[in-house]
C-alpha cells in the first residue's frame, strides 16, 4: 500500500569504520545481525517504511564506509540529507574521539543548516566498554544530538534510535517540507513534552 | 477615517432604467443623526481616496453613512434635467414614506463628473445635497469671498444680522523633484504634500478676495505633511532585478537569437585560439601558442566557434562587451603566465559582515560574492537592463564561453572561483564552473610533470602497455574490466610525479630489497610500520583523487546506485560498482610496496580490520601479534577478491579515474547548450543574493527597523523558494515587487533624512525632534508639523519649497536673491511657495430655514478648487415642521 507514504526522508549513516553503522541499518531494515557482513565499499542504500503516530514515511538510508580515504566520496552524499546517524563503538574509545572530526565534516559538506543529529553508541552488548553511557550523552548535550546507545547484535535501542530520529525530522517542519511542497502532512500532536514512544534513551531537543 | 467600506450592491426596479444601489453603511459606529453628522470637523481631505466606486460623498457633504443609486454600468447616465428631477423627487418620495434617515443620493450628469445630489429626511428637518462641478473655477469664486457670496446666497438668508459663517480652509502644496536615488539616474519619485489648514475663522477676521489674501501658508496654524509615491516610482535595483527575472521565461536559444552565422565554423582561423578577451587585452602574438596537442575531440569542436565577428553587428558594443568582460576576469588584464595562480585568495580570517554573506550562500543556494559567478549574475543583468536586452545577454554569454574555453585549452586556471571539488552548496552553474577548473587543474598538474619523465601521454601510454609488472597483469584484465565499471576512461592515464617520488624510487633501487620488484609511485613511509614479510618500511603510495562531481552527476550517480535496490545482491553490485577507487589504491599500494600482502594494505587502508593483540610466546615474551577482522577474513569477501585482481600498477600509469579531458568537454558542451533563459534561472539565486545584500547594506545606514524585519524575513522566504526544485514564478513576482517596496522605503528615508538634514544637524533637541518627525513621515500616512510654518521642522519645510521656487522660476544659484526680495516687500512671500494644488474651504452656519421664524439649522458648502476641478458640495437643511 503505497498511498499511504506521505513523505521520503533522505538519512545518513556516518563513523569510523568498524563501529557497526552497516550491522544497525542491517538490523533496523532486516532485523538481523549477519556477523559475515563485508566492509562497506563507497557508499550502500537501503529503504524502509516507517509508521511514526499513524503518519508514514519513507526512508532512504544511505550508509557509508568511513575508511579515510572513501571519505573523499562520501561528502557528496551529506547532501540534502534531513537526518545523519552518527554512530561509535562504545568498545573503542578513538571511535569515539574522532566523533568531532566527523562532525566538522558534516557541517562543512551538509548542504542544510538544520540537519537532525542522532548520536548512537553501539556494541553496548559487550563488556568490554570504554566509553561510558555519561560521556555520549554529554557530547551529544554539547552538540545538539538526540543520543542514544544501542546494539546492533542484540538490537537493544535500535528501532528507537531511527523512530527518534524521524520523529524529530517531522517535527522540524521547514526540513522537510520545502521538497515535498503540497503534500499534506500534518503531525496530530505538537505537544514536544508528550510521552515518549519508548525508554531507555535520552533525547535532547 | 475610512474605515471597512461595504457595498451591498442590489437592483431598484425602477420603471425607465435599471439602477444599481449600494449601500454605505457607517465605517466605523453608527453617526447620530444628518445634522450631527453635518458637523464638519470631518477632517478636510484634498483627493481622498477612491475605493473602487465609492464616491466622494463621504468627504465632500462631510457625512459616512449613505444609500447611493448609480446607473448600472451597462445604463446611460441620467444627464437630461427632467430625469434628473424626476429621479430626485421619486427619492424624495420614496424617502418619506418609508420614513428612513438615511441620506440617499443619485448620480447625475455624465458618469465621470462625479455629480451626486439627493436628500435626507430627520424628524423635523430635511437636506437637500446639491453638487456643482466645473472644469475650471471661475474667476469671480477663486477666493474666499467670491465662496461666500454663493454660499450666502445659496440658502437664501436675507436676514440681518447674518449668523456668523465659520470658516474652515486647507491649502496643499506639492513639492517635487526631491528625491535622492540610491543608485544614479533615478528619476523623481516622491512628492510631498502640506497642507496648511486655518479651522475655525471667522468671516471677517480674514480678507482673501480677488486683490489681496491674508492666507499666507507660512502663517496657517495648522501644517501637517504626507509623503507620496508618485504613480510610477523608479526603482533601479527593483528594475534590474524585475527585467532579469523576465529572462527566466524566455525561450531563444543564442543562436536564435544571434543567428545561426555567430555560431558557424570559420575553418581558415582553426589556428587562432586566442579568445575574444585576449584579443582585446593582448597582442594576438602574445598568446602563448598550446603547449599541448589537444585531443582530436577539441579540436573539432574549435572548428565549430566562430572567431571573427562583425563588430557592427554585435548587439553588445564592443567597448561595453570588453569592460564587462574584464570586469569578469579581471586576471586578464595582468599579463598571463601560466605559472601566476589565478585562484581565489585563501580565505584567512573572515569579518561578521563575510560569515553573514557566506550565510545567505547557503540560504539562497547562490554563489559567493567574490565568484565569477556571482560577477556573471551582475554583468548579464547589466547587459540585460542598459546594453540591449536579449541579444545582449546572448552575445555576453558567447563570449563568456569562448573566454572559458580559451581557459580550458591554454591551461589557465579560471578566475574566481575557490579551488576544490564543485561546492554542492552553491548553485549548479557555480558547479559546473568549478568543475572545469577542477579539469584544467588536473590537467596542469599531469603537464608539470618533468619531461624527461614520461611529459607526453603517448610515451607513457605505451610503455604501460609493453613492460613491466602491468604485463603480467594483462591477462587479468578482462576480469578486471568488470571492477572499472565506474571508470569512464578509455585510454587516458594518470600521471603524476613529484621529485620526492624520484628520490623514493631511486633509493629503493638501490636497497638491500630491489630484487623483489623496483618500488614506484611512493609518497612517504607510513607511521615507521614495516612490511609484515619482510623489513621495509610500509609506504603511503601517491595515488588517483577520485573523481569531482557537481550535484546533478550525483544526483545521477546515487539514482543508479538506488536502482540496484536493497538486496544482497543490489549491494554486492553497488559496491562493485564503487571500487574503481579501491581497486586504483591496492594497485598504487602494490607499486608502491613490492612483497606487501592484504594485511599490510589494510593495516594503512582500514587499520580498525587489523586486530593487534600481545601474546606471550614459548619463551614468555609478549609479541605483538595482529591478523584481519573476522570480516575480511570472510573467503571470498570483496576485499580479498579486489586484492585478487588487483595490478601492481602506480598511479600514473593507471587508467585514469577522472578523465579531465572528457569532462572538460562535457562541461563546455553544456555551457554552451544553454539558453539564456536557462542562464537567467541559473544565476537568480546570485541576483536576489546581491539585492538583498544591497538592501541590507543600505538598510544598515538608514536604519530602518520595519525593513531589517522585512529583509530577514524575505531571506527566508526567498531560502524557500531557490531551494524548491522548479521555481514558483508567481511567488518569485511576489517576493521581487517585495524587494521593490524595501527599496522604496529605503529610498525614501533618505530623501526625507537627507533634505531634513537629519544627519547634519548637532545632537540636541532639535536634532531629535527633526529624527522624530522623518522617522514618523516613514511610518504614518500624514504628519502634524509641530509649530506649522514658524517651528523648526517647518522652516525646513519652507526653504525646500523657496529652494524648488528659486530652481523653477529663476537662474539657479542666483544668491543675491534674497535681499532682493525682501525690499520687494510682504507680497513676495507668498512666492516662497508655489500656487496651491488644492484648495478646500468649508462654510458653515445655522439659519433658520425656510422661513425667519424656522428652527435654525446647520448649512454647509464646500468648495474644492483645483487646476481642473472646481466643485461646490452644499448641504442645506430645512425645517419641516414649523415653516
Ligand atoms: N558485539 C557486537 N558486534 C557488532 C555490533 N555491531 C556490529 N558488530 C560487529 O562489528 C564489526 C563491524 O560492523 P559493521 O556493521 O560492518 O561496521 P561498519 O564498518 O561501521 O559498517 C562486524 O564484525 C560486526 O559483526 C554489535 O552491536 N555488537
Ligand atoms: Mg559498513
Amino acid at each position: 500500500m503505497d498511498d499511504g507514504v506521505l513523505t521520503t526522508l533522505k538519512l545518513l549513516i556516518i563513523g569510523e569504520s568498524g563501529v557497526g553503522k552497516s550491522s544497525l541499518l542491517l538490523r533496523f531494515t532486516d532485523d538481523t545481525f549477519d556477523p559475515e557482513q563485508s566492509a562497506t565499499i563507497g557508499v550502500d542504500f537501503k529503504v524502509k517504511t516507517l509508521s511514526i503516530e499513524g503518519n508514514r514515511a519513507k526512508l532512504a538510508i544511505w550508509d557509508t564506509a568511513g575508511q579515510e580515504r572513501f571519505r573523499t566520496l562520501t561528502p557528496s552524499y551529506y547532501r540534502g540529507a534531513q537526518g545523519v546517524i552518527l554512530v561509535y563503538d562504545v568498545t573503542r574509545r578513538d571511535s569515539f574521539m574522532k566523533l568531532e572530526n566527523w562532525l566538522n565534516e558534516l557541517e562543512t559538506y551538509s548542504t542544510r543548516n538544520d540537519v537532525v543529529k542522532m548520536l548512537v553508541g553501539n556494541k553496548i552488548d559487550q563488556d568490554d566498554r570504554e566509553v561510558d553511557r555519561n560521556e555520549g550523552l554529554k557530547f551529544a548535550r554539547k552538540h545538539s544530538m538526540l543520543f542514544i546507545e544501542a546494539s546492533a547484535k542484540t538490537k537493544d535501542g535500535v528501532q528507537c534510535a531511527f523512530e527518534e530520529l524521524v520523529e524529530k525530522i517531522l517535527q522540524t517542519p521547514g526540513l522537510w517540507e520545502s521538497e515535498h511542497q503540497g503534500q499534506a502532512f500534518q503531525l496530530k500532536d505538537q505537544d514536544p513534552g508528550r510521552g515518549r514512544a519508548c525508554g531507555g534513551y535520552c533525547s535532547i531537543p | 477615517m475610512g474605515g471597512n467600506w461595504c457595498a451591498h450592491p442590489c437592483l431598484m426596479p425602477l420603471s425607465w432604467d435599471n439602477f444599481r444601489v449600494v449601500e454605505f453603511p457607517a465605517p466605523l459606529k453608527e453617526t447620530g443623526s444628518v445634522s450631527e453628522s453635518l458637523n464638519f470637523e470631518h477632517q478636510l481631505r484634498l483627493l481622498p481616496h477612491q475605493r473602487g466606486d465609492i464616491p466622494h460623498t463621504e468627504s465632500w457633504y462631510g457625512i459616512q453613512e449613505f444609500v447611493v443609486i448609480t446607473p448600472g454600468t451597462n445604463s446611460e447616465a441620467v444627464i437630461s434635467e427632467s430625469k434628473c428631477n424626476l429621479l430626485l423627487s421619486s427619492v424624495s418620495i420614496s424617502l418619506a414614506n418609508s420614513g428612513c434617515q438615511i441620506p440617499m443620493f443619485v448620480q447625475i450628469q455624465q458618469k465621470w463628473r462625479r455629480i451626486y445630489a439627493g436628500e435626507c429626511h430627520g424628524p423635523g428637518v430635511r437636506t437637500s445635497f446639491e453638487m456643482v462641478q466645473l472644469r475650471k473655477v471661475p474667476s469671480q469664486y477663486n477666493h474666499l469671498s467670491g465662496l461666500l457670496d454663493i454660499f450666502k446666497s445659496k440658502i437664501g438668508c436675507n436676514l440681518l444680522p447674518l449668523p456668523p459663517v465659520d470658516i474652515a480652509i486647507r491649502f496643499t502644496y506639492i513639492l517635487q523633484d526631491w528625491q535622492q536615488p540610491i543608485w544614479p539616474q533615478q528619476p523623481p519619485g516622491l512628492e510631498l504634500h502640506l497642507a496648511a489648514t486655518w479651522l475655525h475663522l471667522t468671516e471677517g477676521i480674514v480678507v482673501d478676495n480677488d486683490v489681496y489674501s491674508d492666507l499666507d501658508p507660512l502663517q496657517a496654524p495648522h501644517w501637517s505633511v504626507r509623503v507620496r509615491t508618485s504613480e510610477n516610482p523608479q526603482c533601479l535595483l527593483g528594475d534590474f532585478v524585475t527585467e532579469f527575472f523576465k529572462l527566466c521565461c524566455r525561450k531563444e536559444s543564442v543562436e536564435d537569437i544571434l543567428g545561426r552565422g555567430y555560431a558557424e565554423e570559420e575553418g581558415k582561423e582553426a589556428a587562432d585560439i586566442s579568445s575574444a578577451l585576449s584579443k582585446l587585452t593582448e597582442p594576438v602574438a602574445a598568446v602563448p601558442l598550446p603547449k599541448l596537442s589537444v585531443s582530436s575531440m577539441v579540436h573539432s569542436a574549435r572548428k565549430h566557434i566562430h572567431r571573427h565577428r562583425h563588430i557592427d553587428e554585435s548587439p553588445l558594443h564592443i567597448d561595453i562587451l570588453k569592460s564587462i568582460l574584464l570586469y569578469l576576469f579581471p586576471d586578464a588584464a595582468v599579463e598571463k603566465s601560466s605559472d601566476s595562480q589565478s585562484k581565489m585568495p585563501t580565505n584567512s580570517s573572515k569579518t561578521s559582515e563575510e560569515k553573514l554573506c557566506d550565510n545567505l550562500v547557503l540560504q539562497l543556494k547562490s554563489a559567493p560574492t567574490d565568484s565569477l559567478t556571482y560577477r556573471l549574475a551582475l554583468g548579464l543583468c547589466m547587459v540585460n537592463y542598459s546594453y540591449g536586452g536579449l541579444p545582449a545577454v546572448a552575445h555576453l554569454w558567447q563570449e563568456f564561453v569562448l573566454e572559458l574555453r580559451y581557459r580550458w585549452e591554454n591551461n589557465y586556471l579560471i578566475y574566481g572561483l575557490a579551488g576544490g571539488p564543485p561546492d554542492l552548496r552553491c548553485c549548479l552553474l557555480h558547479q559546473k564552473l568549478q568543475m572545469l577548473n577542477c579539469c584544467i587543474e588536473r590537467r596542469r598538474r599531469r603537464d608539470e610533470a618533468p619531461s624527461g619523465m614520461g611529459g607526453s601521454r603517448q610515451r607513457e601510454h605505451k610503455a604501460s602497455c609493453g613492460q613491466g609488472p602491468s604485463s603480467a597483469a594483462a591477462t587479468s584484465s578482462n576480469q578486471a574490466k568488470s571492477w572499472d565499471s565506474w571508470s569512464d576512461s578509455e585510454d587516458e592515464f594518470f600521471e603524476c610525479l613529484s621529485d620526492q617520488e624520484d628520490t623514493e624510487s631511486l633509493r629503493s633501487e638501490r636497497g638491500p630489497d630491489s630484487g623483489k620488484g623496483k618500488a614506484e609511485g611512493r609518497l612517504h613511509p607510513y607511521n615507521d610500520l614495516t612490511l609484515l614479510n619482510s623489513m621495509e618500511p610500509l609506504y603511503v603510495p601517491v595515488t588517483q583523487e577520485p573523481a569531482p562531481m557537481t550535484e546533478d552527476q550525483l544526483e545521477e550517480q546515487s539514482e543508479v546506485l538506488a536502482k540496484l535496490g536493497t538486496s544482497a545482491e543490489g549491494s554486492h553490485l553497488r559496491a562493485r560498482m564503487q571500487s574503481a577507487c579501491l581497486v586504483s589504491d591496492m594497485e598504487s599500494f602494490k607499486a608502491a610496496n613490492p612483497g606487501c600482502v592484504l594485511e599490510d594494505f589494510v593495516r594503512w587502508y582500514s587499520p580498525r580490520d587489523y586486530e593487534e593483540k600481545y601474546e606471550v610466546d614459548e619463551k614468555g615474551n609478549k609479541v605483538l601479534t595482529g591478523e584481519l577482522s573476522a570480516r575480511m577474513k570472510i573467503p571470498g569477501n570483496m576485499w580479498a577478491e579486489a586484492w585478487e585482481i588487483s595490478r601492481v600498477t602506480p598511479a600514473r600509469r593507471q587508467r585514469r579515474l577522472f578523465d579531465d579531458t572528457k569532462e572538460a568537454e562535457k562541461i563546455l558542451h553544456y555551457l554552451t547548450m544553454q539558453k539564456p533563459g536557462d542562464l537567467a534561472r541559473h544565476l537568480l539565486p546570485c541576483l536576489l543574493h546581491a539585492a538583498l545584500l544591497k538592501l541590507q547594506q543600505e538598510e544598515s545606514v538608514e536604519k530602518i527597523p520595519s525593513v531589517e524585519k522585512n529583509i530577514q524575513q524575505a531571506i527566508t522566504q526567498a531560502n524557500l523558494l531557490l531551494h524548491s526544485g522548479s521555481y514558483d514564478y508567481k511567488k518569485l513576482e511576489d517576493f521581487i515587487n517585495q524587494l521593490v517596496v524595501m527599496e522604496t522605503v529605503i529610498t525614501r528615508a533618505r530623501s526625507l533624512k537627507d533634505k531634513f538634514a537629519v544627519d547634519k544637524g548637532e545632537p540636541g533637541e532639535a536634532t531629535e525632534e527633526l529624527k522624530k518627525f522623518v522617522s514618523s513621515l516613514l511610518e504614518e500616512p500624514e504628519v502634524v508639523v509641530t509649530g506649522a510654518g514658524q517651528g523648526l521642522t517647518g522652516r525646513i519645510i519652507h526653504r525646500l519649497f523657496l529652494n524648488a521656487q528659486r530652481a523653477a522660476l529663476l537662474v539657479p544659484g542666483d544668491d543675491d536673491l534674497e535681499p532682493e526680495r525682501k525690499k520687494a516687500g510682504e507680497s513676495g512671500k507668498t512666492s516662497d511657495f508655489p500656487s496651491p494644488a488644492g484648495r478646500e474651504i468649508i462654510l458653515r452656519t445655522y439659519v433658520p430655514r425656510p422661513a425667519p421664524y424656522s428652527k435654525a439649522l446647520p448649512q454647509r458648502l464646500f468648495c474644492v478648487l483645483m487646476k481642473e476641478e472646481f466643485r461646490l458640495a452644499g448641504a442645506f437643511s430645512s425645517d419641516t415642521s414649523f415653516f
